[in-house]
């Protein structure tokens, strides 16, 4: 049935027809060029492509195998993350690393190759796949293992290689819901990078959350937070966001003033300089699930996400770089975030991280001068050797990614020749 | 596998399936064996699909089985399948929603529709009774649907079968009523987001099946009459029962 689906970004709509399998022997396949499409938490097109036969995998949701022994869980490509965490958190497992969002579903984590707060001690999501099958458009079912080609091209490989119909991830051991987390408060990128390199040892989980709008002393001013799995303790998994955001918010709600002033109490929020308390996973790796649609704040124009990666050999002056861009630009929002990923390696051909630090912020679509603020950030990470990352992006230039995407043409050599995206069609054509 | 966690002994919730491939049967068997120890038995068609639905509740640390049987064979002799065991709950879940036009244009799809949404529920309804009347015990659950309350240009064929299973299924609770620990359930989805429905564009009178079959198991375990899917069905069907004619009569429902 033809159908108008849209991405996390809300930037627009696109009309496709739309297939909901309900087994995986029912994944019709066909001529016309499909994608699959998961819970749609990609921000921009690369979980859409127009025109073409989009297969919403949401019913593919079944748990084929578990051992409560190793951790080791088979399951359908449609299952989301949160029903992975209902179904192992009490079982006393976690995901070996998650997302800030729980509403990913298990195919997606892996196109998409993922990363979290603990990616500087393991690697992307895709570090955990050790096997997982694919349906071919030719017919063919593979199963493919870590090493194989097929496997490296398909940990983020954005959907292209085939549907993923069933994969198996490897999942950590907990002994409890609750993560002993530290907020600390610092006023430069010079104080994050002291905080991120004497944490990454000692803490499990690391992450910055920014004041993209601080000027001059307040530039780069921020909260460092960092956490480790607490010792004991229940094993409660998380509960259904209890707020939700039905309709887009008007124009107005969201300014620079209104962000400003959300930013210093969010900033001011402890005092003393350093916070510690314990609290939920849920809390700690996914506050934005408690509210339903929040991508709705940014009303009926949609949003974009700017992610990208400066390699370490960079320093941290093309990050200050942007964020003096940003600051006088006096767009962003409250979303800004800092991450320093580690050096271990995906297996993904196309996978985003690099080591150094990766900085993710959110800006509602004020047309032209968020695109041209964009050409300035864009300068700024090209010049730094840097890269974007595919699943959050609306607006890459098609040459960035090709530049920054080294092994392209071996990915392209492994790639379905009957899947598109609309991303792949702006990147390539 | 699933040592740690597995259900066996004499204290698991025991339940057999009819159609448990579909949709929401599968949400409600997930349901029940999130929250208790449970076996099951999952009786269909397709080996496919019955053995990763039995996959699916193996791994969240239930006991499955599943044997494939065609649910419209009048010759099924579904007491003897159902004889080694007893069993707490019966659950009824297939059915089929057919293109109104094409079937009552058709004499023998005509037939088959009832005899899958009337006739074959009926036949292993029977069968599940006996067992009931033996054990004194145990619980008959079955789908029918709000599409029974009244009949509308829209799906009177599909409605019609589920009304009669409904006069039925009130039949039964008044046969097993000086049962006490025996109950007869009616489950009465209403649209319901499901590949029953994949041709119908959705609005937001539709729920999802998981929902549909988290509610199922709540009315189950309460041993309801009749459950509405989600509740507020009910008042919504009242409604529409009670319009007058001449005003039901311009509606497009």
């Amino acid at each position: 049935m033809k159908r108008s689906i849209h991405s996390w970004g809300r930037l627009g709509s696109v009309l496709a027809d739309v297939d909901r399998p309900q087994w995986r022997d029912q994944i019709h396949l066909s001529p016309t060029p499909i994608l699959p499409y998961g819970l749609g938490r990609s921000y921009g097109d690369s979980c859409l492509l127009t025109d073409g036969r989009m297969i919403e995998t949401r019913s593919l949701d079944r748990i084929l195998n578990f051992c409560p022994q190793t951790g080791r869980l088979r399951a359908e490509c449609g299952i989301s993350l949160d029903e992975i965490l209902q179904f192992c958190v009490p079982r006393g497992w976690f995901l070996p690393t998650t997302p800030g969002t729980r509403q990913v579903t298990l195919g997606g984590a892996i196109a998409n190759d993922v990363h979290g707060k603990n990616h500087h001690l393991v690697g992307c999501f895709g570090n955990h796949v050790p096997v997982l099958e694919l349906l071919r458009t030719d017919g063919t079912l593979t199963t493919v293992h870590e090493g194989d080609p097929l496997h490296s091209a398909t940990i983020g490989g954005l959907g292209l290689t085939g549907i993923i119909t069933w994969a198996d991830i490897q999942l950590a051991p907990i002994q409890t819901s609750l993560i002993d987390a530290e907020y600390v408060r610092f006023r430069g990128l010079e104080e994050f990078q002291q905080l991120s390199s004497e944490s990454s040892g000692t803490w499990e989980h690391t992450v910055a959350w920014i004041d993209c709008l601080g000027k001059g002393s307040s530039l780069g001013r921020g909260i460092f937070i960092r956490g480790n799995w607490a010792g004991h303790g229940p094993l409660d998994p998380h509960k259904a966001p209890m707020v939700s955001i039905p309709v887009d918010f008007p124009r107005f709600a969201l300014n620079r003033h209104s962000i400003g002033a959300f930013n210093s109490l969010y900033y001011h929020r402890f005092i003393g300089s350093t916070k510690s308390l314990q609290q939920h996973y849920s809390g700690f790796f996914h506050p934005l699930d408690s509210i339903d649609g929040w991508s709705r704040i940014y009303g009926s124009k949609g949003f974009f996400q700017y992610q990208c990666v400066i390699p370490t050999s960079m320093g941290i002056e093309p990050i200050n770089h942007m964020l003096r861009l940003i600051a006088a630009s006096g767009q962003g929002s409250f979303l800004a975030v800092l991450k320093t990923f580690g050096s271990i390696p995906s297996p993904g051909i196309l996978s985003f991280p690099l080591p150094g630090i990766t900085l993710a912020l959110d800006f509602s679509n004020q047309g032209e001068s968020t695109n041209r603020l964009f050409s300035q950030l864009d300068q700024i990470v090209r010049e730094a050797n840097g890269r974007w990352y595919p699943a959050k992006d609306a607006r890459m230039n098609a040459g960035d990614f090709q530049a920054s995407f080294p092994r392209l043409a071996e990915f392209e050599s492994l790639m379905d020749p009957g899947m598109m995206s609309d991303f792949w069609k702006r990147m390539t054509s | 596998m699933n040592e740690a966690i597995s259900s066996s002994g004499p204290s698991a919730y025991r339940v057999v399936v009819f159609g448990a491939t579909s949709a929401i049967a599968g949400h409600t068997l997930r349901s029940i064996a999130s929250e208790r120890k449970a076996s099951f038995l999952l009786i269909g068609r397709n080996e496919t699909h019955l053995s990763d639905t039995t996959a699916d509740l193996i791994s969240r640390g239930a006991e499955a089985r599943w044997i494939t049987a065609d649910l419209c064979d009048p010759l099924q002799d579904w007491d003897s399948y159902l004889k080694e065991d007893t069993w707490d709950l019966f659950l009824i879940a297939h059915g089929s929603l057919p293109d109104q036009e094409s079937t009552l244009a058709d004499r023998h799809a005509i037939g088959r529709e009832i005899d899958i949404n009337f006739i074959s529920p009926v036949r292993i309804a029977a069968a599940c009774t006996r067992i009931i009347e033996r054990q004194k015990s145990g619980t008959l659950a079955i789908f029918g649907s709000v599409a029974g309350d009244r009949g509308r240009q829209s799906n009177y064929l599909y409605g019609s079968t589920k009304a009669a299973l409904e006069t039925f299924t009130e039949g039964l609770r008044h046969r097993l009523a000086p049962l006490p620990q025996a109950s007869v359930v009616l489950l009465k989805p209403g649209m319901t987001d499901t590949p029953m429905t994949a041709g119908i564009r959705k609005g937001p009178l539709f729920s999802s099946a998981e929902s549909v079959g988290a509610l199922a198991w709540r009315a189950i375990k309460r041993g309801s009459h009749v459950a509405y899917l989600p509740g507020w069905w009910r008042w919504l069907m009242i409604t529409i029962r009670s319009l007058p004619f001449f005003v039901f009569s311009r509606t497009k429902l």
